[in-house]
């Protein structure tokens, strides 16, 4: 059986992305960056109705426009669009502005739908507008049960009724979705910012007829993706259509408005949660019902988890007796897609402010009732280490007990990831020089995550020499193939890879030259004896060296405004384990931005819809509000190193416990609970109970 | 956009005769350009490039009154020690306008002309009263960041810090029209917006903001705002306040607050009930509940009365001296 070495210079150190030069200067091309000879930009043409039924396109004014090399349609003939922002059509041409004229000049005939609906609320009435022609827009329930429920609520010393509901958060990644993409008669090249070569690959191959062998690929360096961007997109079959027509490359990266529309979102959830527990504080019965919505669609299943509205239930407590309802509300928005850590965070926000609630009405300290149900021996430890280093025994107090009108609160919540394991088809190849140098090519893809970094860390270990002496090659189709990045499975997957790639590197080094043992000072000398042929070893995923799942979790300390409602998220200490640490920098690197994601989820993001319009009325970062650096707290990470384990990827569990830890810390400053995320001033204010009812409601 | 021409005008004569009617003057353009890239905007003919016209660019001190250039930049307005000394209300105003690169290029008179902020309004695709359209959606629709106070329609608010700073301090914005200059104050400069649903000040087609004079008089200046974020967002609601204070009372006070109404929101009989008293608890309570009188709120901006409320006290107690 493989292991991993216990002696390591750069395994589970600090080590700094072996391409953070590249990225700081400049001189790193994304996907958004690249010029690919006689580009052209392109631009879509999208639905300002949110539902209507498309009677007809006339490309033909567009075309005339200065500039204009193509356009294309999504489909031929009569069509229905379900929200607003929908693709119908896109163009090609020599600048942006040339673009925008040929979108205004796109004539399109359609019967305005002026029955919609774009609330969870009222799309669930029943005559409510249907999203979907003689489908119900709230779907059939699913239910599991366990235990005897109501018997069991009896039994129980202290019961709580809460509603906790989360808003749609929208995909915001840095670099929006998009592609630069050529098609001729050799075949169809994409450079793409995706998270999933392979599966950009297959979906455009899919979607326009070509064989996969004659589609590529590439993603040097990528901007951010969270669950959304696994498959070439309407966008990218809109770009290759367009390529097609202009003869020309065709960059089509959508806008920071377009963003907001069409390219996924985390679902809604309205959680309905009764819970009890016995008077030693053992959890004793949970009653859940939640919904959500996936806006038109139950969200495309993709790798990480599917973008629909369940969420996992009870969620990480022991409760013996359980019964969970749960349904998904279809509006005339845009559809849901995977987004980190798929249902967690929800579902971590609703079951941890029911424990909190809980807790209080048993008048038990939050952390003792937690570690008294919770049933996983790494993330009890956790809460013991987190509870140490934060001072929680000297932090909490009563809910509501701080003085002045500027009210401390301190929080805890946990995490479970259950993937984060690896994908058994990952593979690579290594290519050893007689000179020494050393090349490592994956078809994966590091998507801001630091993949080419771990690569270079495990190479470096395992062959003797130094993280910046293997030059890493992923993200093109043309390299052995790998998984996409998604539940936090590349690490795992990798890592792996790159062992048996190295163990095979140094047993063929050992066959071909003789020299023993080849790693370290004597690799130089070893590969000179190559002569003048690199030698090239294939590997794969092997068994031993990974595993899954990761835990976590996060305290929070805020300071709550009682007069503005102004909530300070003032410190965070998070506990995380995920096995073998790789590299301590980019783990740390990935828990902040848990973290601060985590953040915007409990305090600022939130989809909002227009009734009457049926537009996002926010699809822009002056609305759509992300925290900035003066919002981020003091952020103390604490790693739990445990090489026995093999690697877990960490990406997802870092963001899960983020959203309830806040809450609580805020409904643990104020004496009650604001059950709705965002936490803005206003339901702060509402909470406290002042604010004044509105005035009669306009005519 | 729209194809315009462009120009760099060389005086304020030459500004005016080239923006004619059919131009709109271009400065720090933060607004400006995104109102024309989101189509907001009928398609000027010209954009007139303001921004070498001299002697707009100083700020003046004076003994009695300051003059500063409608193309000082807010940056300036921020880092400027004497406007920290003399204005301290200004140099937080100021600081709390959007990023630090926006106000490097951002100027006074832009913050001033600002169009409205609401999301409807810059919304490409509503056809809201603000566009010429024949409802108010936000009425209708999520009013969160609206209006408490209106004069008609639209419940679009003000929000810039300046304004709102500047109608505390008695500022007077000295506006070039048909040749003459004219002084406007700030409730004169904004009067419009209350009373028209398509206006977003009172400035005419071809006005031109040359400077705002304001009166060194109030040595006591304080702005407070409260954003759902704590850097880079719009006030929820912003407080502005200043006055003289002689044995811990307050001498002519002005209190002013955006993002509650068109115009910066000032209640005459409350700078009145004021004037001589110490800002003591209870009395700035009294004060705020003078100056939200006849608030109106909607479905979702209720919330912003008791914020105002407690601004208002702390801006008052702040300006008595309260650390």
């Amino acid at each position: 059986m493989p292991s991993w070495p216990t002696e390591t210079r750069y395994l589970s150190h600090p080590v700094p992305r072996v391409d953070a030069a590249a990225k700081v200067t400049g001189q790193a091309r994304y996907s958004s960056d690249i010029q690919a000879e006689g580009w052209l930009y392109g631009m879509i043409l999208r639905s300002k109705w949110p539902a209507a039924k498309i009677l007809s396109i006339n490309l033909e004014p567009a075309l005339k426009i200065p500039g204009i090399r193509a356009a294309v349609k999504v489909r031929e003939g009569e069509f229905t669009v379900r929200f607003y922002g929908e693709e119908l059509a896109a163009v090609a041409g020599t600048t942006k502005q040339a673009c925008l004229d040929a979108l205004h000049a796109i004539e399109v005939q359609a019967e305005p739908r002026h029955e919609f609906v774009v609330h969870e609320d009222d799309a669930k009435k029943d005559d409510a507008p249907q999203v979907w022609d003689g489908v119900p827009n709230v779907s059939r329930p699913r239910t599991t049960e366990r235990g005897n429920v109501d018997a069991a609520f009896g039994e129980c010393a202290a019961v709580i009724e809460g509603f906790y509901t989360t808003p749609v958060q929208i995909h915001h990644p840095m670099e929006t979705h998009g592609h630069t993409i050529f098609w001729t008669d050799d075949g169809l090249t994409a450079w793409s910012s995706t998270q999933g070569i392979s599966s950009v690959r297959d979906s455009l191959a899919g979607a326009l007829g070509l064989e996969h062998s004659r589609v590529r690929v590439i993603t040097d360096f990528m901007g951010g993706g969270f669950g959304a961007k696994f498959n070439c997109g309407v966008e990218g079959i809109l770009a290759a259509k367009l390529s097609r027509a202009a003869k020309a490359p065709v960059r089509l990266m959508l806008t920071r408005f377009e963003q907001a529309l069409a390219v996924g979102n985390r679902p809604s959830s309205f959680q309905k949660i009764k819970m009890g527990a016995t008077a030693d504080g053992t959890l004793h019965a949970f009653e859940g019902e939640n919904y959500g919505t996936a806006g038109i669609g139950a969200g495309a299943a993709t790798a990480g988890g599917g973008g629909g509205a369940d969420i996992p239930m009870p969620y990480l407590y022991r409760v013996p007796n359980v019964r969970v309802k749960q349904w998904e509300v279809a509006i005339n928005a845009g559809s849901a897609r995977a987004f980190r850590a798929p249902g967690n965070p929800p579902a971590s926000f609703g079951m941890e402010c029911a424990m909190d609630d809980l807790a209080v009405k048993l008048g038990m300290d939050p952390l003792e009732f937690r570690l008294k149900n919770d049933p996983v021996d790494i993330r009890r430890r956790e809460f013991q280490i987190g509870a140490e280093k934060f001072g929680w025994k000297e932090k909490y107090r009563k809910p509501g007990t701080s003085p002045g009108p500027v009210k401390i609160g301190v929080g805890c919540a946990g995490a479970a990831w259950p993937a984060g394991g690896p994908s058994r088809n990952t593979h690579g190849e290594a290519q050893i020089n007689p000179d020494g140098s050393v090349e490592f090519r994956l078809g994966v893809q590091d998507i801001g995550t630091g993949t080419k970094t771990v690569i270079a860390v495990v190479a470096a270990e395992l062959l003797g020499l130094k993280p910046e002496q293997i030059t890493v090659h992923v993200g093109d189709t043309n390299f052995p193939p790998g998984p996409g990045s998604g539940g936090s499975t590349t690490c795992a997957s990798v890592s792996p890879t790159v062992y048996d790639l190295c163990q095979k590197a140094l047993q063929q080094l050992q066959t071909q030259t003789g020299v023993a043992d080849a790693r370290g000072e004597n690799w130089f000398a070893a590969c000179k004896k190559l002569g003048v042929t690199p030698l090239v070893v294939h590997g794969n995923w092997i068994e031993g060296l990974s595993t899954r799942p990761a835990y976590g979790v996060q305290f929070a300390e805020v300071a709550v405004d009682t007069e503005t409602g102004l909530v300070t998220v003032r410190k965070v200490v998070a506990v995380h384990d995920c096995g073998l640490i790789i590299d301590t920098l980019t783990l740390e690197s990935q828990i902040n931005g848990g973290i601060i994601m985590g953040m915007g989820y409990a305090l600022y993001e939130e989809r909002v819809m227009d009734d009457l319009s049926g537009v996002v009325l926010n699809p822009n970062f002056e609305t759509y509000k992300l925290p900035g650096i003066a919002d981020v707290p003091d952020i103390e990470i604490v790693l739990l190193n445990m090489p026995e384990r093999g690697v877990i990827g960490i990406g997802e569990p870092a963001t899960v416990p983020t959203a309830g830890a806040i809450a609580n810390a805020v409904a643990n400053a104020l004496g009650v609970r604001v059950g709705s995320l965002p936490i803005t001033p206003a339901k702060v204010l509402a909470a406290l109970g002042k604010v004044p009812a509105p005035a009669a409601s306009p005519t | 956009m729209n194809a315009f021409a462009y120009a760099t005008a060389h005086s304020p004569g030459s500004a005016r005769e080239l923006v004619a009617n059919r131009g709109l003057y271009l400065a720090g353009g933060n607004d400006l350009l995104g109102l024309l890239k989101d189509y907001l905007l009928p398609a000027p003919q010209i954009l007139v490039n303001i921004k070498s016209l001299p002697g707009l660019n100083r700020i003046e001190r004076g003994e009695k009154l300051w003059s500063i250039g409608a193309l000082v930049t807010v940056a300036e307005l921020e880092r400027d020690a004497e406007v920290a000394r003399v204005f301290p209300g200004l140099r937080d105003a100021a600081s709390e306008i959007a990023s630090p690169q926006i106000r490097n290029v951002a100027t006074v008179g832009g913050n001033l002309a600002q169009h409205s902020r609401c999301w409807y309004f810059r919304q490409r695709d509503v056809p809201c009263l603000k566009k010429g359209g024949d409802l108010c959606y936000a009425r209708h629709g999520d009013n969160r960041y609206h209006s408490l106070f209106t004069g008609n329609d639209c419940i679009s608010p003000v929000v810039s810090s300046l304004g709102t700073m500047f109608a505390a301090l008695d500022a007077r914005a000295i506006v070039l029209r048909d040749g003459k200059e004219m002084p406007m104050s700030m409730a004169q400069f904004y009067e419009k917006a209350f009373t028209e649903p398509t206006a977003h000040n009172s400035l005419a087609p071809g006005d031109l903001i040359l400077r705002v004079e304001l009166p060194a008089t109030r040595r006591r200046s304080v702005y407070v705002q409260v954003s759902d974020k704590h850097t880079f967002d719009w006030a929820l609601v912003s407080c502005a306040a200043a006055a003289e204070v002689e044995d811990g009372k307050l001498k002519s006070p002005r209190v002013a607050l955006g993002s509650l109404s068109p115009v910066p929101h000032q209640v005459e009989a409350a700078n009145e009930f004021l004037d001589g008293k110490a800002p003591d608890e209870a009395v700035v309570a009294q004060a705020a509940d003078m100056i939200l009188k006849g608030a109106q709120p909607l479905e979702h901006n209720a919330y912003k009365i008791p914020l105002a409320h407690a601004l208002i006290r702390r801006a008052l107690r702040k300006l008595g001296g309260e650390a």
